[in-house]
């Protein structure tokens, strides 16, 4: 077992441990099964963040270990969303309408339900038929095939038509950027048959679930957690062993990679479509916990914030991305919310909640420029697993390649 | 001096005495003879006195017109005369009698009433004026007139407006006169073949009014009678039922619409009739709990059908027959064939003419909507694309010029000064702004393109919000000079507000001072030189530290110059770079990185794109937006380097 993959990286056995503590202590706080130390929407909070750490993972998988900066991950993450939002809207409506029909003199017909709910779901952007993508909304099985189907082909459709005319570097990062744009402006269509800009809502009831809000909101923390962690098991394992080497060749130099003879196209293919994947089921798990979803949260400006957190948090590593998301979303939360004092200079108060993006822009620019290792880089210092002084000489031919922690493995 | 205040006196009671004289007169005898329709002011009756006034010929029937229909005219209690006044205060009147008119002096207004004609009366009297008009002295009232006229002309202006024609002085009148005398023959001629040759005057011409005119002609009815249709009526075209154009449940439904059919069985009614029967738990014999399956729905209905509970529904078979035996066609309103026939022709022959202008205006529009993306993305060009430097804060310096513009507006009333005057501030606010984000942040990720993407998008979430913090959330007003307002219009169709005439000018001369700097000055030579070989021109004795400081400047400032041209026409908020950001990215990309022909072609082929396809689907500018960027992603898999790619060592790589 000296060679097993656990004991070459002990960091997934901290993570998951802490993981694991955090989860129990948060169970045992909440209202459904503990002491209620902490408010249901708080708990609704902290599980809505586990969904934003694990589509960091996706992005730092991407980013941090492969190269690609892409702009555009959310939009999987939104797709993910829509899916699973689609079957709850769906379900939750088709009690609704059938209890209200059962009061109705006669019984009504499947055509007729099917028509309440229609009327039901899309009165609001002034139809009442059903768009044809919504042909598997009736099925929780199909619309869960769908959030992985639908992200993995557009994410296997861009992806291969991208890198297969080698656009790389940041005509990558535009592209994937004018990607999510064009989704988001689609969505925002009533055509498009996902309710327009009303998007979906209602997600936070479980259609059939009579358990009230402070339970689903416990079961949804596990479910988060769950998928946090299965998703940092399967990246680390995917990063490390001779595919990771691989992978993070083509970040420090594509065409030694490709010279020596591997597929580049192939490897950044599966990268970029396994992270779409990871983003999306991070999607399905965030929305029902948020409650609504438009096409606004697919904007271009979600992407850039997903490697705000990665770039805070440290790129190539992922508990760097865990902690970057984890941090910056909860002080965003917690300063936005308006529970920061105010500060006081005399000619001018300072308002957090005007404040805090400037400061958080602000802190993005220092970060990028003094410490682009970002938070995760502190734990080199604790672990006292210092690069061996090179006397200020770089490892390779870019001066970002290679990164000291991988020169020593 | 007393015998003047004499005199003064003794004018003033003569004043005074003449009206009881001047009140008698031709005038006051026919509105005293209309007396009785006057005073009953009803709509529907009002009609033969206005006449009566209109065609007495007198000098005065204008003013009593124009009098009455302004609500000026007032008649005495005691006697019933008429006369016009203009109320000095609450209670006093200076009174005028119409023959003369005679100043008849201020009088208490008790014992006078006005007349107060309902808009319906005004209207009448308004039309009947219009012959008064037509002919008046004054040139603008000819023109008001024959606007009213082009607005709501009627079948009695005819006449009075072809009279009005021989003697009119004015060329330019004249022959709007004779162009409305025409379009008022097409609507009222009094024959057929006098309204076809007026139709066929506007053959080819484009005006919106003569589309106006022509197209209630070819207005159709849809119609339906039993058998053949009717012989002699004016038919567009026959209609068979199931076609795609007519489905056959159009076609019953105008059956049954029109009484001739029985209605078909919707599901709706179907489920009420059988809710009305339900009698012990079943519905003709089948049980209630069965009705959720329509077959048993319509096995229970035909069951009471037979009982003769429910009225009989139609049935397909009966549908169809029903169908047969009649004739479905679209029929004219207008009668005459030979009226629609030649207002099709002519129709026709303006539609080509049409189009071909329709298709110039839609150029123009394009090639505004590519000047303002050339101007959002000229800066852009230098910063990305000379010095492949991302900078996602560029819609920022965009947005810092608009405000720079709005600012200057507020300190300086006059508009044509204070847009004069924010282009260069815009530009020296931007360029320091630039010029310190440079030194700042940029310098230290010149090898690390990635991380300038980010460090930029960190100031330009902070900028975005500063802003806001500063001038607000809502939209702030950025008001053009007034020699900008309105349109060039080159005719009916093609027209462009002189605002987008501006910016294409704008973008012109920015596309002729990047020329200039970049191939005849020493600053574009250093530059080019700093880009291609940073190293090599370090050794021939160039900073290359201080040309890239300047060259960032630079684009920065172009960018803040293109915020005050982009907040004339867009409304200033702190949001406003953010739209223009990812557009300017995609231009620079698709038109080929450092070089300016390719930003230029970028930024066209984006434009005209984005119009042809809101043409093609007009309802909708988000659906445009999104296929446009479709297309570019497509696109740039064919032409990764963009339309023009710099070849050889420019290439760099």
């Amino acid at each position: 077992m000296k060679n097993s993959f656990i004991a070459r990286n002990p960091s997934i056995l901290i993570f998951l441990a802490c993981l694991a503590v955090f989860t129990l202590v948060i169970t045992l706080m909440s209202h459904a099964y503990g002491t209620g130390g902490i408010s249901t929407s708080f708990v609704k909070t902290l599980g809505r963040t586990l969904c934003l750490c694990l589509v960091a993972i996706a992005m730092d998988l991407v980013w941090g270990y492969c190269g690609i900066l892409s702009l555009g991950h959310f939009a999987f993450f939104g797709l993910g969303g829509y899916m699973v939002g689609m079957w709850l809207m769906y379900a939750r409506t088709e009690i609704i309408v059938i209890e209200s029909l059962a009061n109705s003199p006669i019984p009504p017909t499947a055509q007729e339900v099917q028509d309440a709910i229609g009327t039901q779901i899309f009165g609001v952007v002034g139809s009442s038929e059903f768009p044809l993508i919504w042909s598997f909304a009736h099925s929780l099985t199909l619309q869960l095939l769908l959030v992985v189907l639908i992200p993995g082909v557009l994410a296997l459709v861009f992806g291969w038509l991208a890198f297969r005319s080698r656009v790389t570097g940041v005509y990558l990062s535009i592209l994937t950027q004018a990607m999510t744009l064009a989704l988001s402006l689609y969505l925002f269509q009533n055509e498009s048959g996902l309710r327009g800009n009303n998007g979906l809502s209602g997600l936070q009831n479980l259609p059939g679930v009579t358990a009230g809000q402070d339970a689903i909101s416990v079961w949804f923390l596990w479910a988060s957690a769950l998928a946090l962690g299965l998703g940092y098991l399967l990246a680390a394992w995917v990063v490390s062993g001779k595919f990771g080497s691989v992978v993070r060749g083509i970040r420090d130099d594509e065409a030694r990679v490709r010279f020596l003879g591997y597929s580049v196209e192939t490897y950044k293919l599966f990268i970029f479509t396994l992270t779409a994947i990871i983003a999306a089921v991070a999607g399905a798990l965030y929305y029902p916990q948020a409650g609504i979803i438009n096409p606004g949260e697919i904007a271009p400006i979600a992407s850039i914030y997903l490697a705000v957190w990665v770039a805070i948090g440290g790129r190539g590593r992922l508990y760097g991305a865990v902690i970057g998301a984890a941090v910056v979303s909860l002080v965003s939360t917690w300063f936005t919310g308006g529970m920061v004092p105010a500060l006081n200079l005399g000619f001018y108060r300072i308002d957090w909640v005007d404040w805090w993006l400037v400061l958080l822009g602000l802190s993005f620019v220092l970060v990028t420029l003094f410490a682009p290792k970002g938070i995760g880089g502190l734990f080199d210092l604790v672990g006292a697993r210092m690069a061996p002084n090179r006397h200020g000489a770089d490892y390779g031919p870019g001066k970002g390649s290679l990164r000291e922690k991988e020169g020593q493995e | 001096m007393p015998r003047r205040l004499l005199s003064a006196l003794l004018c003033l009671i003569s004043l005074l005495a003449t009206p009881l004289a001047a009140q008698e007169g031709p005038l006051q005898d026919l509105l005293q003879s209309q007396r009785a329709l006057i005073e009953d002011s009803s709509r529907r009756t009002i009609g033969p006195a206005i006449d009566a006034i209109r065609d007495s010929g007198l000098d005065g029937a204008a003013l009593v017109l124009e009098k009455w229909e302004a609500r000026e005219m007032w008649q005495r209690e005691s006697d019933g005369l008429f006369f016009y006044a203009e109320e000095v205060n609450r209670d006093t009147l200076h009174l005028y009698a119409f023959d003369g008119p005679t100043d008849l002096g201020e009088v208490p207004d008790e014992g006078f009433d006005q007349l107060k004609p309902n808009s319906g009366i005004r209207g009448l009297i308004a039309s009947a004026l219009v012959q008064f008009q037509l002919s008046d002295p004054d040139i603008s009232r000819r023109r008001a007139a024959l606007d009213a006229l082009a607005r709501d002309g009627n079948a009695d202006h005819l006449p009075v407006l072809r009279a009005a024609i021989e003697n009119e002085p004015d060329a330019a009148i004249r022959a709007q006169k004779e162009r409305l005398e025409r379009l008022l023959t097409i609507r009222f001629g009094a024959t057929d073949a006098a309204r076809i040759e007026a139709i066929a005057y506007f053959r080819g011409d484009l005006a919106v009014d003569v589309r106006a005119a022509l197209n209630p002609i070819l207005a159709t009815r849809r119609e339906v009678v039993a058998g053949e249709p009717p012989a002699g009526a004016n038919i567009a075209a026959e209609l068979t039922p199931g076609s795609e154009t007519f489905p056959a449940e159009e076609a019953y439904g105008l059956l049954v619409s029109a009484g001739l059919a029985p209605a078909r069985l919707t599901a709706d009614a179907q489920r009420q009739a059988l809710a009305a029967n339900i009698v012990e738990g079943r519905v003709g014999g089948v049980p209630v709990a069965e009705l959720s399956d329509p077959a048993a729905r319509d096995r229970a209905y035909d069951a009471l059908e037979a009982a003769g509970t429910v009225p009989a529904a139609a049935t397909q078979s009966e549908v169809e027959a029903a169908l047969a035996a009649h004739s479905f066609f679209d029929r004219y309103v207008e009668p005459s064939a030979a009226v629609t026939d030649a207002a099709e022709e002519a129709l026709n022959s303006i539609e080509l003419k049409l189009a071909v202008n329709q298709f110039i205006d839609l150029a123009l529009d394009a090639l505004s909507l590519a000047s303002i993306y050339f101007l959002a993305a000229i800066g852009l060009a230098i910063t990305f694309g000379v010095m492949g430097v991302i900078n996602m804060a560029h819609g920022e310096f965009i947005m810092m010029g608009a405000y720079t513009g709005y600012v200057l507006q507020q300190l300086i009333p006059n508009y044509t000064v204070s847009i004069l005057v924010a282009i260069p501030v815009a530009f020296a606010v931007t360029f320091a702004a630039g010029v310190a984000m440079e030194r700042l942040v940029i310098r230290w990720l010149y090898s690390r393109p990635l991380e300038t993407l980010l460090a930029t998008f960190g100031i330009s979430i902070a900028l975005q919000q500063l802003a806001k913090n500063i001038f607000g959330t809502q939209a702030r007003p950025l008001t053009s000079p007034g020699w900008l307002d309105g349109q060039l219009v080159i005719n009916d169709i093609i027209g462009i507000s002189w605002i987008r005439v501006a910016i294409f000018v704008l973008a012109l001369v920015f596309l002729a001072i990047y020329l200039f700097i970049m191939q005849r000055t020493r600053l574009g030579l250093e530059t080019r030189a700093v880009t291609q070989n940073p190293r090599m021109a370090a050794s021939m004795g160039i900073n290359p530290d201080r040309v890239n400081m300047l060259t960032f400047g630079l684009g920065s400032g172009i960018a803040g110059i293109a915020g005050v041209a982009i907040g004339l026409f867009a409304q200033v908020t702190s949001e406003l770079g953010q739209g223009y950001i990812v557009q300017s990215f995609m231009t620079v990309v698709v038109g080929g990185v450092g070089n300016v022909w390719g930003t230029l072609a970028g930024a066209t082929m984006i434009g005209f794109l984005q119009k042809g396809i809101e043409w093609l689907n007009p309802s909708n500018t988000l659906a445009a937006q999104t296929y446009m960027i479709i297309f570019i992603i497509i696109f740039i898999q064919f032409r990764p380097r963009g339309i023009i790619a710099l070849k050889g060592r420019a290439a760099g790589d």
